[in-house]
């Protein structure tokens, strides 16, 4: 277990190093130019001299990367481009909002696709099945943004239920997380038939009906805690893409995460604001991988932590 | 960090923002934030539509494209046309102190400093701001009609000479302030009670809020949640036309959609060849296509806007004629013609048109290829570096026809043409000088150039419509790039 915790530890540093390294290179060869696109197409070229002297461009791409790192590790984040802001400002807005959506749409998904997956796996023949597999597809098929508006029409612009976009408190999140947990619902649920129906056919599930073991025990205790290890290593990805893959969802909905922050970065070549969010991910994601993996052995005794 | 994105978390889901409860609010849909309101830093068109607001200058644009009295009461030119001295009238900025000449020095020479300003260049024709008693005079190096309109630019603005963080704490004598900024969200504006006409615009607070996507902008409108759209995309306009409760204003909006064509990179410097390509255009079928029909063709680098200047008797010069056109292609010796066409991706209705105008110029028998490239790099390779073959864009229009049309002069570091010709040099030359009547005859003359020289192909002024709720009143359309919040009632 130590030497697991050891090396699972070097390797996650590892990783970040090499993902800020990647970063930080592919934004420099990118083409576009920071200064330029703040400037705009009015600038001097005195003023042009002037903006990259101030955003150190003019220094050698290695050094630069250097001393982000040093700053970035001693929490130092310093200033976007594009917002003339504290990048820390921006991030500690914009983290918590994406971090509840993407645990939230995953938690439903999770839960939603429990029933509809063992369903579908214990009367895999019945015409409730077959309506269910269809509209899991349909799920699967319908475009995201095409589902957010769909609710607005629905349910802001039609019913006044609910805010049509922007961050209005706790409601204002209901009707993204129905639209990224939809297709997700749909994925989980047939990962668990697929894994339940293949348990089923097991040897011990027999051998524990023979003996006369309640059918509901059999079927929680011995097929689903073993069918469960393949959607919920799915659901860990979901969450993991979520993080800051929810540009779609963000724009329709006119959210203010990590998404939005992210792409209007990308854009404006906002190198202190990307880098910055882009390393945020991934060390969330890393770490939430670390724990995942200790969780599975919870789940499944005979995983082995060498 | 976690203690305060903790707080983050705690501010952002308990706090129910109090936006859209009572009256005399207005929500106001915009698609991204504001760059920086550094009035001498900021450059996006965006930032000045809200800045427009907050800050004054000497003097302000009108819905007519004139200039009216702001800071200054009134002012007077001396004989020689170099001399302005404005009078300043009783003003106190929004922090309340009062506006100061000294205030009003220092705003003009910090706009005017290369080392500061990032369109200082635009003022290069002042020589000196000087304090006097309650007034501040202006000496030009030489008479320059353009002077008075360049100062209802936002980064004319007086501030306070002792601001600080302008950027982010704009302090300025406008009908509202910046009460509060969060990115990705929404900006709120509060009624200044103190504004020197003494008159309150009716609303007491607006928010601008950032809904990036036009689908969910209409939604939003129709939800109520937004009761104005200052700039709806033309794609969405079936979507709100006839719905009810919702009305929409229509104006032009004062920028010049074209083909830039690369006037030093042969075969385009040969003048047959860019004219075979405005022959063979169609451009009726362009405005169709991909402005839906809500546009006014032109023929001219400036914007029939420009009432005063536009030249409206150039439309003969390039008519759709596909026949000529392979006809001037073939004494070129170009029939066979393949080049770039490099188009910004960020511009829906510069890519359809640019798609359009292909297809066009295949049935002359060139052969176009497209190249879609995103907004930095456009700006890099086609603007700065001049690395392109045609490209398309839409030039935003001034108060002042020179602004514009000196960007076709041989020496303009903004001329991304390469376009040269010495007798229009000349004349946006002498346009400065000249007054009046005499003035207009020199820019529709230099007009014409443009036309028959072709440094690029004008297209259309695409229509700015602003769609809003049928009880919001008090609309103004400028030609410039702003949302009046003082003129607006409910």
């Amino acid at each position: 277990m130590k030497r697991f915790l050891w090396r699972r530890t070097g390797g996650f540093i590892f990783t970040a190093l090499l993902v800020s390294f990647a970063t930080f290179f592919i934004v420099q060869v990118l083409p576009g130019d920071p200064a330029l696109l703040m400037l705009g197409t009015e600038a001097s070229p005195a003023s042009y001299a002037r903006l990259r002297r101030e955003l150190n461009l003019d220094q050698p791409a290695l050094q630069r990367y250097l001393q982000w790192l040093g700053s970035f590790i001693s929490g130092q984040w310093g200033n976007s481009w594009r917002y003339s802001l504290p990048v820390r400002e921006l991030v500690s807005q914009a983290f918590p909002l994406s971090f509840a959506l993407a645990l939230l749409a995953v938690a439903l998904a999770a839960l939603a696709s429990l029933p509809a997956g063992m369903y579908m796996a214990v009367r895999p023949h019945s015409p409730s099945s077959r309506v269910l597999s269809v509209l899991t597809q349909v799920a699967l098929g319908m475009p995201q943004f095409w589902v957010g508006i769909l609710l607005i029409q629905l349910f802001a612009v039609g019913f006044h239920l609910l805010p049509a976009g922007g961050f209005e408190g706790w409601q204002s999140l209901i009707l993204p997380t129905l639209t990224l947990a939809l297709p997700r619902t749909a994925i989980l649920s047939r990962f668990l038939r697929a894994g339940m129906l293949e348990g089923l056919g097991q040897d011990y599930v027999r051998t524990a009906q023979a003996k006369g073991v309640a059918g509901p025990v059999v079927l929680f205790k011995h097929v689903l805690r073993n069918a469960a290890l393949g959607p919920l290593t799915a659901a860990g990805v979901q969450f993991a893409q979520l993080l800051a893959g929810t540009i779609v969802v963000e724009q329709v909905f006119g959210l203010p995460g990590l998404g939005q922050l992210l792409l209007n970065g990308v854009f404006q070549r906002d190198l202190p604001l990307v880098q910055t969010v882009v390393m945020l991910v991934v060390l969330v994601i890393l770490a939430f991988d670390l724990v995942f993996d200790l969780c599975l052995g919870l789940l499944d005794p005979r995983i082995r932590y060498e | 960090m976690w203690r305060r994105m903790g707080l983050g978390i705690a501010v952002l889901l308990i706090i129910v923002w109090s936006g859209g409860a009572g009256a005399q609010v207005l929500n106001i849909a915009i698609p991204q934030d504001p760059d920086s309101f550094d009035p001498i830093r900021t450059v996006a068109a965006a930032t000045s539509e809200v800045a427009f607001n907050i800050y004054e200058g000497l003097v302000k644009a009108t819905p007519e494209g004139g200039v009216a009295p702001a800071l200054a009461t009134h002012w007077e030119v001396d004989a020689s046309g170099t001399k302005y001295t404005f009078f300043l009238r009783e003003a106190v900025f929004h922090d309340g102190s009062s506006v100061t000449v000294r205030d009003v020095v220092e705003s003009l020479n910090r706009a005017r400093d290369p080392e500061l300003a990032v369109r200082a260049g635009e003022l290069s024709m002042i020589k000196e701001v000087k304090a006097l008693d309650n007034a501040v005079q202006v000496e030009l190096y030489e008479p320059n009609g353009a002077f008075l309109y360049l100062l209802t630019e936002v980064y004319a603005s007086i501030y306070p000479a002792e601001a600080e963080n302008l950027s982010r704490q704009p302090v300025g004598t406008g009908p509202y302030y910046l009460a509060d900024w969060r990115p990705n969200q929404h900006l709120e504006l509060r009624r200044f009670e103190q504004h020197w006409s003494g008159e309150l615009p009716y609303f007491s607070q607006v928010n601008f809020l950032i809904i990036p996507d036009e689908n969910s902008m209409v939604l939003n409108l129709k939800a109520g949640r937004v009761q104005l759209i200052p700039r709806l995309e033309v794609s969405v306009l079936h979507q709100v036309e006839n719905s009810p409760g919702i009305k929409i204003h229509t104006s032009p909006m004062n920028l010049v959609q074209l083909f830039a064509i690369n006037n030093s990179r042969p075969p385009f410097d040969d003048l047959r060849v860019r004219r075979a390509l405005a022959l063979g255009l169609n451009r009726e079928e362009i405005l169709l296509g991909a402005a839906w029909g809500q546009g006014v063709l032109l023929d001219s680098a400036l914007s029939p806007a420009m009432a005063g200047f536009y030249n409206d008797q150039l439309n003969e010069i390039n008519p759709y004629d596909p026949q000529q056109a392979k006809e001037l292609l073939r004494e070129a010796g170009q029939e066979n013609l393949r080049f770039t066409l490099t188009l910004p991706a960020n511009y829906p209705l510069h890519v359809q048109a640019g798609e359009l105008a292909a297809q066009q110029w295949e049935r002359l028998g060139l052969e176009v290829d497209l190249e879609i490239v995103e907004w930095g790099t456009w700006l890099e390779r086609v603007y700065t570096q001049r690395n392109y073959e045609v490209s398309i864009i839409g030039l935003a229009g001034r108060l002042d026809p020179h602004a514009i049309l000196v960007r076709y002069t041989t020496d303009s570091s903004r001329n991304f043409f390469n376009f040269s010709n010495s007798r229009y040099d000349e004349l946006i030359e002498l346009g400065l000088r000249a007054q009046g009547e005499e003035r207009r005859a020199i820019y529709l003359e230099a007009q014409e150039i443009l036309a028959r020289e072709l440094p690029g192909i004008f297209i259309m002024d695409p229509l700015q419509m602003a769609a809003m709720r049928e009880d919001i009143q008090g609309w103004r359309s400028y030609p410039t790039y702003v949302v009046d919040l003082a003129s607006l009632y409910q």
